[in-house]
């Protein structure tokens, strides 16, 4: 949490988790251009430029799905919350792996012609009403594009320029783009493969980038449903008081849909929205933490009786009314404009 | 007493959770040990582009020129070619040599480049110290009855395999073929490079035809869409001395 823009708030973790993603790069592309060619007999070699765009291109392909299965992996078992601390610095590094392809790709086959290179881009493979053949460059570019939005606005400037819920919106992109960039390897590289193993972890990524997401859907629709919310007049019965532990979050979905967070602490009960301003973690999977409630992707802070940032910090979310009845915790259902002082309930003071 | 939260990972306040500890280091190799893996072997197994490549020596041949469909030079025998040769003449980068070749067809010519080779086609690149002009010397008539000008017709034929430009076809790209490379083909063939079809099977032990339309023009670009895919098509092959040409009929043409 800052309140001024600095480029990057460093801390060791983010050191680690960069120098770690910067390993797993560097060791894919030097075995890929060094190593694995000398050692591989053939009539001749690849053209080192073509060899270039297959790594970084391939590179690519891997880091971006290894990106989206950290968000399910991280819903179905909190362990993996730090891979998805630094998860933004990863995408950064993978566009710009990805952009070193699409350079290699451009300054190699569309050079040397007496057409302009970006010209010759969208003009020299355009059937697009065939499916063998079809111009799969134009996945490409479509998939380069947003991971490009997405890398400028990645920073915080951004998300509270754009307001969260557009920020969270925008960058939801990234699923068309893996879609396009899924596309654009099958109608490309698959069309015309001949070796085993790349064409194996594309249709094992993509698989297991569903399937994750499919899984960790399911797991928060099977807790939502075993959480059963109880109308009594304007209030809604959401939770029983032993069920929350101390200074732990709790989620509890309202029968619009809506999830909330009830927290239990220092003898008292309050509740929030269950979206983290910053970038909408599920707060209600937080911890209460010198006081305050503590998002478990980066660490957002709000003291849970208004929902506010402690100062100089200055995010808000909504807050809710809750009444505590012989055991049970109702909650109003209409949220509170952010920021908005709720007393909280005092344990032991039922009614 | 507040709790310590240990079990609780907050970026900025501290590391990693003992109970997460475990499984973040196995993660950690593991991506770093999959990505050493898949570098390596997604590179290993790259498949062969084949033996087409450059010969970065500079030779100047006399000859007569052709330009249909596309520029090329019948090569009188000389020491590369002791027993003549049929030469397919490119410009530099995706350039044809269309644009000089004109004055000069049917002309003994001097031209002079580098070298492409892949199986029975050889291509010149002409370079510029002995550039694609009228012969200074011209060619004695032994020399000129020593070049094959024959035309056999061999028939109609359906055959199977891939429209490429024959630059990066015969070692300017390795590859120079597939669909990753159709819009370099592309660019090329537009260029005035000579489009060549590699088939799957020979016909009279060469598997390499440089293509034509029916009438024996350049083809047109409306064959374009089908360069880099498997495609059948029906067409009549023609020898030309020692070159292969296949004059494909555009409505046959099939993706496969």
């Amino acid at each position: 949490m800052s309140v001024k823009y600095t480029p990057v708030q460093w801390n060791p973790n983010k050191y680690v988790y960069d120098l770690v993603t910067l390993a797993g790069i560097v060791l894919y592309i030097v075995l890929f251009l060094k190593f694995a060619p000398m050692e591989i007999e053939r009539s001749q070699q690849v053209n080192y430029p073509i060899l270039r765009m297959r790594a970084f291109g391939t590179c690519a392909f891997l880091l971006l799905s290894i990106i989206l299965c950290i968000g399910p992996l991280a819903r179905l078992d909190k362990r993996f919350l730090p891979l998805l601390y630094n998860r933004r610095h990863l995408g950064v590094l993978t566009f710009a792996v990805a952009l070193t392809h699409a350079s290699y790709v451009i300054d190699w086959y569309y050079v040397f012609s007496p057409t302009d290179r970006y010209v010759a881009l969208i003009t020299s493979n355009v059937d697009y009403g065939q499916f063998l053949g079809f111009p799969f460059e134009a996945f490409g570019i479509f998939s380069l594009f947003v991971l490009l939005v997405l890398a400028v606005t990645s920073h915080d400037f951004w998300l509270k320029f754009f307001t969260p819920p557009f920020w969270k919106a925008l960058h939801m992109m990234i699923y068309v783009g893996y879609a396009s960039l899924v596309a654009h390897v099958l109608f490309g590289y698959m069309q015309g493969a001949t070796d085993p193993i790349f064409p194996v972890l594309v249709l094992f990524f993509s698989a297991t980038v569903l399937l994750l997401h499919i899984a960790a859907g399911k797991r928060e629709t099977t807790a939502d449903r075993s959480t059963t919310a109880m109308i009594e007049g304007d209030w809604v019965n959401v939770a029983r008081l032993e069920d929350l532990e101390d200074e732990h979050g709790h989620v509890v979905p309202l029968p619009g849909g809506e999830r909330i967070a009830i927290f239990r602490y220092d003898g008292k009960l309050s509740a929030t929205s269950n979206a983290c301003a910053h970038q909408n973690g599920p707060l209600g999977e937080g911890r209460i933490i010198d006081g305050c409630i503590t998002c478990p992707w980066h660490g957002f802070q709000y003291r849970p009786e208004d929902g506010c940032a402690p100062t100089p910090f200055t995010e808000k979310i909504a807050t809710y009314r809750l009444l505590l009845k012989d055991g049970d915790i109702l909650v109003d259902p209409k949220p509170n404009p952010p920021g908005t002082h709720v007393d909280p309930v005092l344990i032991g003071e039922s009614v | 007493m507040a709790k310590t939260h240990d079990d609780f990972f907050v970026g900025y306040i501290r590391g990693v959770p003992r109970g997460s500890r475990a499984l973040i280091i196995l993660v950690i190799l593991a991506f770093v040990g999959a990505m050493s893996g898949a570098g390596y072997f997604i590179s290993a197994t790259q498949p062969d582009p084949g033996p087409g490549r450059f010969f970065f020596q500079h030779k100047a041949f006399t000859g007569i020129l052709e330009t249909a469909p596309y520029p090329l030079v019948r090569v009188a025998p000389n020491e590369t070619y002791p027993e003549g040769h049929t030469l397919l003449l490119a410009g530099q980068g995706k350039r044809g040599v269309q644009a000089t070749a004109a004055a000069l067809a049917g002309k003994v010519v001097d031209v002079g480049g580098v070298l492409l080779k892949r199986g029975t086609i050889d291509m010149l690149q002409v370079g510029r110290r002995v550039p694609l002009q009228a012969s200074v010397d011209g060619l004695s008539d032994d020399a000129r009855e020593a070049i094959d000008l024959s035309v056999t017709d061999l028939g109609t034929w359906r055959l199977t395999g891939e429209i490429c430009d024959g630059k990066c076809y015969v070692g300017a790209m390795r590859p120079g073929t597939g669909i990753a490379h159709k819009a370099c083909a592309n660019l090329c063939l537009n260029g005035g490079v000579p489009a060549v079809f590699v088939s799957t099977a020979p016909v009279e032990g060469t598997e390499f035809f440089l293509l034509s339309d029916q009438n024996g023009n350049p083809i047109d670009k409306e064959l374009q869409r089908f360069v880099a895919a498997r495609v059948q098509v029906d067409g009549q092959i023609e020898r030309r001395g020692d070159l292969m040409v296949f004059k494909v009929d555009l409505n046959s043409v099939e993706v496969l």
